[in-house]
């Protein structure tokens, strides 16, 4: 074989190309392989834990989501150098404070080949950069990217109709992840080229839906909860131009379809904001949450920025114990209301 | 500084360029011809008569506008005129036609007698040229060792080891017209080889300049042609040459900066040949064949067309005047006084070499292994291999990895950065008299009366001080010429002002007893723009 033309690692050529590689056997990564698995397409599911790995391949389930079964084009595995022999893409599905060690993990068995996906909806901790922004300091790749939107583990799990969005600087990683994850009519997957737009709504939306949760929990209504809504989304397509993205990003599946679908008590931000708001709920929490932690980091942001963010000033107020819930709902909104 | 060691004979490999010229070049005409060809199947803007036409379009205009010689003009006007009659076989002769024509105009020269002339008795002789005829003694003597004059430093010894290893290409901040010649003998006095390098076609005008520019290698790049073929045969000539060896150069600013303050937002198109480059010949099985980007700053004392270069960036109409014709480099008395006057101080031009860097933005060990930012050893061939370890295609990746790589750079060159007193100073007196001012906003500051831009000696001293302090304690942004360091606060500040006061039309600060009176904001503003990066004392 040529120089130019060699394969790796005994994969054959289709097959490599055609694999989805995960990263974390946690429950959006073993719903994504459950999804993908089931529609044929080939996974391999790296989990760091043995028990894991092996209770997968004798009983083709997860134990953090029992509910997907995991059929045979599923294989799971330990060993980080299988994952990066027979994937050249792969989903990193870790928490966000898992990220820096497992990407700095995964950089060691990848290379500049390698398109590497996170599917982290908050930002990284400690230091609250982009989930990217730690991927190219831990990974020998450029061809980085996110996944972001609705897409709930148990609807996944369950075959109810889901979308995200693939958003990369590169092309190729946008096609790639169209072509590879795109399994109807459980998972549809749209592209975009807004990066820094899709990772900041996804984290932002974590953030608001601590607000909606406070705002339920007050039980304010239907009136205030979409004036809530609406003006969320309309300071965060703010924040998102002045850091360089595209406002339209916030008001698709990374941004309202995220907020929307999180506004639930499946989500631990929502039930967050419903505790301070019945009080049962302590501000010593906030950085508990990863929707908490992205109203604190989003403010600094806006700071930075010079961006007026009158919803999350307010939820950071509630957060870090300068206002009560109740005070800050009255404040919700631009309080100089402008053109909209 | 500087290095005794010799550029080896093997590491010259401009010195075969002139038996490759031909080769080159119909390497360059094969290339360019077949992808627009293929461009071309798919119809529309990329078929051959848009092309063709697009080039004659533009010809005229650029013509019409320099009241060109009719001559010239009718060419074009003939081909626009012919290109609806043509044949599918006239067009794709029109079209090699041209692509050889703009090839031949943009393809270099590289006369060994000339390079040993250039770096051996030249600097002496450029001594002379350039003395003023009254003191040839002291001329003669000042500038015997013009190269000496020109300090290299940084991470040479890593340069010269991918230089052996693979292909250089040095990527210096632009500041000058003057820089081609100091990275010249920067080059030199780091041991590092001769690079072949685009330069402006306006800089061919200057005569004696122009000789030297024409048979050492460098290749002409018009920036008045604006249209597709002409670009796209400009980078292929770069791709070209850097695949067959050739260490090369690019000013990645793409033009002189005019505002002083180091280059932010880069220019890509050659910088993108790199990444062009390394894919061929990962392609054609030699991965091995490495490139490596060898970022550069180029720091002067004084810089010889400030005056016209900060009042570009302040007019309004500063950036449509992309090409400047009638500045201090046509002025021979200028450029007299520039070396007179500035290039005796010793080290008052300091090329500073960074760590190289792999066309992908990926820091190298120090025998040019590329790393990853974990210090992992990565393979940079990896980066253009498709799933199945195929080289694959797709200029929209490569345009994104250059992207990258402009980051790189961009975040390099403060560190690399090295201050004059005159940059020091600048900023101190700058800092002081805005504090008095309440603002920081150049065009405010134009418009204070001359009694206000006074600043005491001492308060600049301890400003400058400060700063001093500040510049130390954080190397990313830079550092003093290592001339500075042993001087006091008030020698740094005298000198600055000898510097500042002598050699422009007028000065840019004066001393009055114990005062210091800005008689030049806007050049003050020019000169103290290149610790811009530095916030101000008060924001930090």
């Amino acid at each position: 074989m040529t120089e130019g033309n060699r394969s790796i690692a005994g994969q054959g050529p289709t097959q490599r190309r055609d694999t989805v590689g995960i990263v974390g056997a946690g429950a959006f990564g073993t719903a994504l392989g459950s999804v993908l698995a089931r529609a044929g397409r080939r996974v391999i599911l790296w989990s760091r834990d043995e028990a894991v790995v092996e209770t997968i391949r004798t009983t083709r389930r997860c134990p953090r989501l029992p509910s997907a079964p995991l059929p045979e084009p599923l294989e799971a595995t330990s060993d980080p150098r299988r994952l990066a022999s027979a994937a050249r893409f792969v989903v990193l599905a870790v928490t966000s404070t898992n990220v820096r060690d497992r990407s700095r993990a995964l950089g060691d068995v990848i290379d500049g080949s390698h398109i590497v996906v996170h599917a982290v909806g908050a930002l990284a901790q400690p230091s609250n950069e982009r989930v990217s922004q730690v991927m190219e300091l831990g990974l020998p790749t450029l061809k980085i990217g996110a996944i972001a939107g609705p897409a709930l583990p148990d609807d996944l799990a369950e075959n109810r109709y889901s979308s995200i969005v693939v958003a990369s600087a590169f092309e190729e990683v946008v096609a790639e992840g169209r072509r590879l994850l795109n399994a109807p009519p459980v998972l549809r997957v749209y592209g975009s080229m807004d990066l820094i737009g899709i990772e900041l709504a996804s984290a932002l939306s974590g953030a608001y839906t601590v607000a909606l949760g406070l705002s339920d929990g007050l039980s304010m209504g239907p009136g205030p909860r979409a004036v809530l809504i609406t003006r969320a989304l309309a300071e965060a397509s703010r924040l998102g131009v002045a850091a360089g993205a595209e406002a339209r990003t916030f008001a698709g599946l990374a941004g309202l379809g995220n907020l929307l679908v999180r506004a639930s008590d499946r989500s631990a931000d929502y039930q967050f904001g419903r505790r301070l708001a019945d009080g049962s709920g302590s501000t010593a929490d906030a950085a508990r949450t990863e929707g908490a932690r992205a109203a604190l980091a989003g403010i600094d942001l806006a700071a930075k920025l010079r961006v007026r963010m009158p919803v999350l000033k307010g939820v950071a107020a509630v957060l870090t114990g300068r206002l009560e819930p109740k005070a800050v709902a009255n404040l919700i909104g631009d309080t100089v209301a402008e053109a909209e | 500084m500087g290095s005794d060691r010799p550029v080896r004979e093997a590491e010259n490999r401009l010195e075969r360029f002139n038996g490759d010229r031909e080769r080159l070049l119909a390497e360059v005409e094969r290339r360019v011809v077949a992808k627009k060809l293929a461009e071309a199947r798919a119809g529309g803007d990329a078929s051959l008569e848009y092309v063709l036409n697009d080039v004659a379009y533009c010809e005229i205009r650029r013509l019409e506008a320099a009241s060109g010689k009719a001559g010239a003009i009718d060419r074009w006007r003939d081909l626009s005129r012919r290109l609806l009659a043509m044949s599918e076989a006239d067009k794709q002769d029109e079209l090699r036609s041209l692509v050889r024509y703009y090839g031949k105009d943009v393809v270099g020269n590289f006369d060994p007698r000339v390079y040993k002339f250039a770096t051996g008795i030249g600097p002496s002789l450029l001594g002379f040229v350039f003395s003023p005829v009254g003191s040839l003694r002291e001329g003669m003597a000042a500038m015997r060792s013009l190269d000496a004059r020109i300090h290299a430093d940084g991470e040479i010894d890593v340069a010269r080891a991918c230089a052996e290893r693979g292909t250089i290409i040095v990527t210096p901040t632009h500041s000058s017209n003057m820089d081609s010649p100091a990275i010249g003998f920067g080059l030199l006095r780091a041991g590092l080889p001769p690079t072949t390098y685009g330069a402006g076609k306006n800089l061919f005008s200057n005569p004696f300049l122009s000789y030297f520019m024409r048979n050492l290698g460098a290749y002409r790049v018009d920036r008045r042609l604006k249209f597709e073929l002409y670009k796209d045969v400009l980078k292929e000539y770069s791709a070209v040459l850097l695949e067959h060896g050739y260490h090369s150069l690019f000013f990645p600013g793409g033009t002189r900066c005019r505002s002083n303050i180091i280059e932010k937002n880069l220019k890509l198109g050659l910088l993108g040949t790199t990444v062009t480059a390394y894919k061929n010949s990962v392609r054609d099985g030699a991965p091995h064949k490495r490139l490596y980007i060898v970022p550069a700053t180029i720091n002067y004392r004084l810089v010889l067309e400030a005056e016209t270069l900060i009042d570009d960036y302040l007019a309004e109409t500063g950036k449509s005047r992309y090409i400047i014709t009638d500045d201090e480099f046509s002025r021979i008395g200028r450029i007299l006084e520039f070396f007179r006057k500035i290039l005796v101080h010793e080290g008052s031009v300091i090329v500073r070499f960074g760590r190289p860097l792999d066309p992908f933005g990926n820091d190298v060990t120090d025998d040019g292994e590329s790393i990853d930012r974990q210090g992992r050893v990565v393979d940079p061939a990896s980066f253009v291999r498709g799933a199945d370890g195929e080289v694959s295609d797709d200029d929209q990746r490569d345009a994104e990895y250059t992207r990258a790589l402009g980051r790189r750079l961009a975040s390099v060159y403060p560190r690399l950065t090295v201050f004059h007193a005159t940059h020091l100073v600048a900023r101190a007196v700058y800092d002081t008299i805005t504090r008095a001012a309440g603002t920081r906003d150049i065009y405010r500051l134009i418009r204070v009366p001359p009694q206000q831009l006074v600043a005491s000696a001492d308060a600049v001293a301890s400003q400058l001080e400060r700063l001093r302090k500040r510049l130390a304690g954080t190397p990313a942004w830079g550092s003093e010429h290592p001339l500075l360091a042993a001087q006091e606060a008030s020698a740094v500040v005298d000198d600055a002002v000898r510097g500042l006061s002598s050699y422009h039309t007028r000065p840019i600060v004066s001393r009055r007893e114990m005062l210091l009176q800005v008689d030049d904001v806007k050049l003050l503003y020019y000169y103290q723009n290149r610790t811009a990066h530095m916030p101000p004392e008060e924001a930090a």
